[in-house]
């Protein structure tokens, strides 16, 4: 009998030729297929696709301001498309190599500078100089989160500082009236609102639902730091290890060891489900905390962050939006066009009180969006809200870093090592870019 | 020397090979003709072969010189991305612990496999078929959703395992949290979702064992213990070399399971060499010095893979 066909050397040489060459060639047609982008004509509609992660009742605010928007006008017809943030983050890498991403693309605060590092978003300097582009009665805080590398890359749909969430009905059995202000204030209404009737040590009620990695939006202790007149990076340069935080880290490690206002070792989610289970009388949260809370059954109450002892401020969770056709004038244009509309003030006003978060414009007051209390309460805050390490490219690592530090700190290592340690690290990853 | 006929013998027929496709006069065509058949039926499975492994292979090796993002401009780095993975405390952090989880992972799995192996195949053991399926039934499901699964088991507070524990008086704590436990832990959902796929192939090593040479041993006085160490072993030499192969590419690609669970935490101690890769491509956007990384991880296993096969080996050819 002759060799076996799948031995034979020739027929071997020939497979592994022929998939090659079946490689070589869906090479070459995808190689040709990239790059051959939608140009828009001079004069014909521009046809432009938006890509956001708002579901549900925000996601029919929004989609229906980009429905006004089109048939308010005649150049431009945005087509909206709806999937969960984590598939926007997922799916835009290989929308974007094969160009076939969105034109417009929302995503949190904290992807965009990675982003925009790369190339991926078009520059918006000129548009927020534009006096006509209503980007002059954005919050403050709000356009600094969008500039990376001293340039604009983005226009925020959405900024929020975290907000403390209270339970009314266990501040009410242990007799507190008001929500507490200060850091005093609000360590001491920990301790009484920690409850640990069998004395076992471990409370069955805590004060404090304080997470040690992992926090909402990464911003729970960077609030603590800039309550103490600390931070993490300014001006492109670490300034983590300073005494200021390490007064933080000391007051607020050992509330959590010593007099247990808060379990060691939680992570956001975990921390979420505290204070929804009734096992936490407070906690630093984003506004889906209200929807969380009434789910629950909780009667909770909302109050800005406790001043600490230098400033009352706290980090704020964001969304931005990036135009990324850089090779169509006309498209990116498009874009701003509904920027600008989409910043009007009534727009921005729906928009607010659909999406549940603060006015993104500065000269709309509380009581335009009393209609919406949760909404009215944190508007009352927004002037505390901070964007988290703005333009810092790797904002990851950074974050990563300083995870370790406060998780390490809470199981009970030197604080100063730890701040010095992470003060390098944090310098490495700053650097490197 | 050619006959234009043969006439048939009174003894038994000669026995004469069917003529081969395009006859006798050029048998060369009819091979030919096979040939393409079967070409033309591996076509398809080779487009797919080309298109989803070669080509993104080999555009990941041209990927891994550069420092592309994945879209935008990309410039050629040389061996820049390959010189940080053996400097980057990170990634040296991240390939300890894929080594430490592969350690505990690999005995484990086989271990557990080839010990349940051995008892079911036994034909003493009643409901086999029940058994054996009902082992096997992890491995089906994918090993997100079971990491998921005992995440919520291992939770402290609501998890069903800390409870049941929390009664016989044995209090574990956050596990997943704990730099030391974390790991042993997500090792384990791995074995055991995996175990089952390994403790099959052994079952069918063990099968091809022929009774007589237990029969044989036997009869020359060897116990159970004397059995499985000059019978059982040698013969399973190739098959436990396969599995140990297997178990050691899974657990170098430990991925899922530590996503899900941990997230490489309590501050990367689960982290491994996979994640980093996962890391650096899709959040920093870092797509050359993830595919370095990848290639540098292929080469790792590569090579271990050949150890292990040239080891084995060798033991089965000296045990002949």
């Amino acid at each position: 009998m002759a060799v076996p066909f799948h031995e034979r050397a020739d027929m071997k040489r020939s497979l592994t030729f022929l998939t090659v060459v079946a490689a070589a060639s869906l090479a070459l047609t995808s190689c040709s297929g990239g790059g051959a982008g939608g140009e828009s004509k001079d004069g014909a509609k521009a046809e432009l696709t938006f890509w956001h992660g708002y579901t549900e009742a925000d996601g029919k605010v929004l989609n229906k301001i980009v429905d006004d928007f089109n048939a308010s006008q005649n150049e431009v017809s945005i087509k909206v498309q709806t999937n969960p943030w984590s598939v926007i983050d997922d799916t835009l890498l290989p929308a974007l190599s094969s160009g076939k991403g969105p034109d417009i693309v929302a995503m949190p605060a904290e992807r965009l500078p990675v982003y925009a590092d790369k190339g991926a978003f078009v520059q918006l300097d000129d548009f927020y100089k534009n006096p006509s582009s209503n980007l002059d009665k954005l919050i403050p805080a709000a356009a600094d989160m969008e500039t990376v590398n001293g340039h604009k890359y983005g226009v925020p749909s959405g900024f929020v500082p975290l907000a403390m969430f209270y339970n009314k009905s266990l501040f009410a059995k242990a007799g507190i009236t008001t929500p507490p202000t200060t850091w005093d204030e609000w360590i001491a209404a920990a301790k009484k609102l920690t409850v640990d009737e069998n004395n076992d040590g471990t409370p069955e009620q805590y004060g404090l639902g304080l997470p040690d990695h992992a926090t909402v939006a990464n911003g729970v202790w960077p609030s603590l730091f800039y309550g103490n007149g600390g931070n993490v990076v300014k001006d492109g340069k670490a300034v983590v290890d300073s005494p200021e935080n390490a007064q933080t880290l000391k007051t607020w490690v050992d509330a959590i060891r010593n007099d247990k206002i808060s379990p060691a070792g939680l992570d956001g989610i975990a921390g979420d489900k505290l204070f929804s289970s009734g096992k936490a009388a407070m906690y630093l949260g984003g506004p889906w905390m209200s929807s969380i809370a009434t789910e629950n059954k909780i009667d909770y109450g909302i109050a800005a962050v406790p001043a600490g002892p230098k400033d009352q401020a706290a980090s704020a969770i964001g969304i931005s939006m990036g135009i990324t056709t850089q090779k169509d004038e006309a498209k990116a244009a498009a874009a701003q066009k509904f920027f600008t509309y989409f910043l009007q003030k009534e727009q921005a006003t729906a928009w607010s009180l659909g999406s549940g978060w603060p006015p993104l414009r500065s000269d709309i007051p509380a009581s335009d969006v009393a209609a919406n209390p949760v909404v009215e309460a944190l508007t009352k805050q927004s002037e505390f809200g901070r964007p988290l390490l703005p333009g810092v490219v790797n904002s990851t690592d950074v974050l990563t870093a300083v995870d370790k530090l406060t998780q390490r700190a809470v199981a009970g290592e030197n604080i100063q090592d730890l701040l010095k340690e992470t003060q390098a690290s944090v310098q490495k990853i700053v650097d490197a870019k | 020397m050619s006959t234009t006929m043969h006439k048939k013998t009174t003894a038994a027929p000669r026995y004469r090979a069917p003529a081969p496709l395009g006859g006798r006069r050029n048998p060369a065509i009819g091979q030919r003709r096979k040939n393409i058949q079967a070409l033309a039926f591996l076509i398809p499975a080779l487009l797919v072969l080309g298109a989803f492994t070669a080509w993104p292979m080999i555009s990941a090796l041209r990927l891994s010189f550069t420092d592309a993002s994945g879209f935008g401009k990309e410039k050629w780095v040389g061996l820049e991305n390959y010189a940080r993975i053996f400097t980057d405390p990170v990634i040296l952090n991240a390939v300890v612990n894929t080594a430490l989880y592969a350690l505990l992972f690999t005995p484990m799995a086989v271990v557990l496999a080839l010990v349940l192996a051995l008892l079911l195949n036994d034909p003493r053991l009643p409901f086999r078929g029940f058994f054996r399926t009902a082992l096997f039934l992890p491995f089906i499901i994918s090993l997100a959703v079971a990491a998921i699964a005992w995440s919520y088991l291992i939770d402290p507070q609501v998890g069903l395992l800390n409870y049941w524990l929390g009664n016989a008086g044995i209090r574990i704590g956050n596990v997943l949290q704990d730099p030391v436990l974390a790991m042993p832990a997500v090792a384990f959902v791995a074995v055991w979702k995996s175990f089952g796929f390994y403790m099959v192939i052994f079952l069918a090593g063990l099968q091809e064992i022929p009774g007589s040479l237990y029969e044989a041993a036997k009869v020359d006085g060897a116990g159970p213990l004397m059995r499985f160490r000059h019978v059982t072993m040698p013969m399973l030499s190739n098959t436990t070399a396969f599995v140990l192969i297997f178990a050691l590419i899974a657990a170098l690609q430990a991925f899922d399971q530590i996503y899900v669970m941990t997230g490489g935490g309590p501050y990367g101690h689960t982290e491994t060499v996979v994640m980093q890769i996962y890391k650096s491509g899709f959040q920093k956007l870092d797509v050359g010095f993830a595919s370095a990384l990848s290639y540098v991880l292929l080469a790792a296993t590569l090579l271990l893979s050949v150890v292990q096969f040239v080891f084995f080996g060798k033991r089965e050819r000296e045990g002949d």
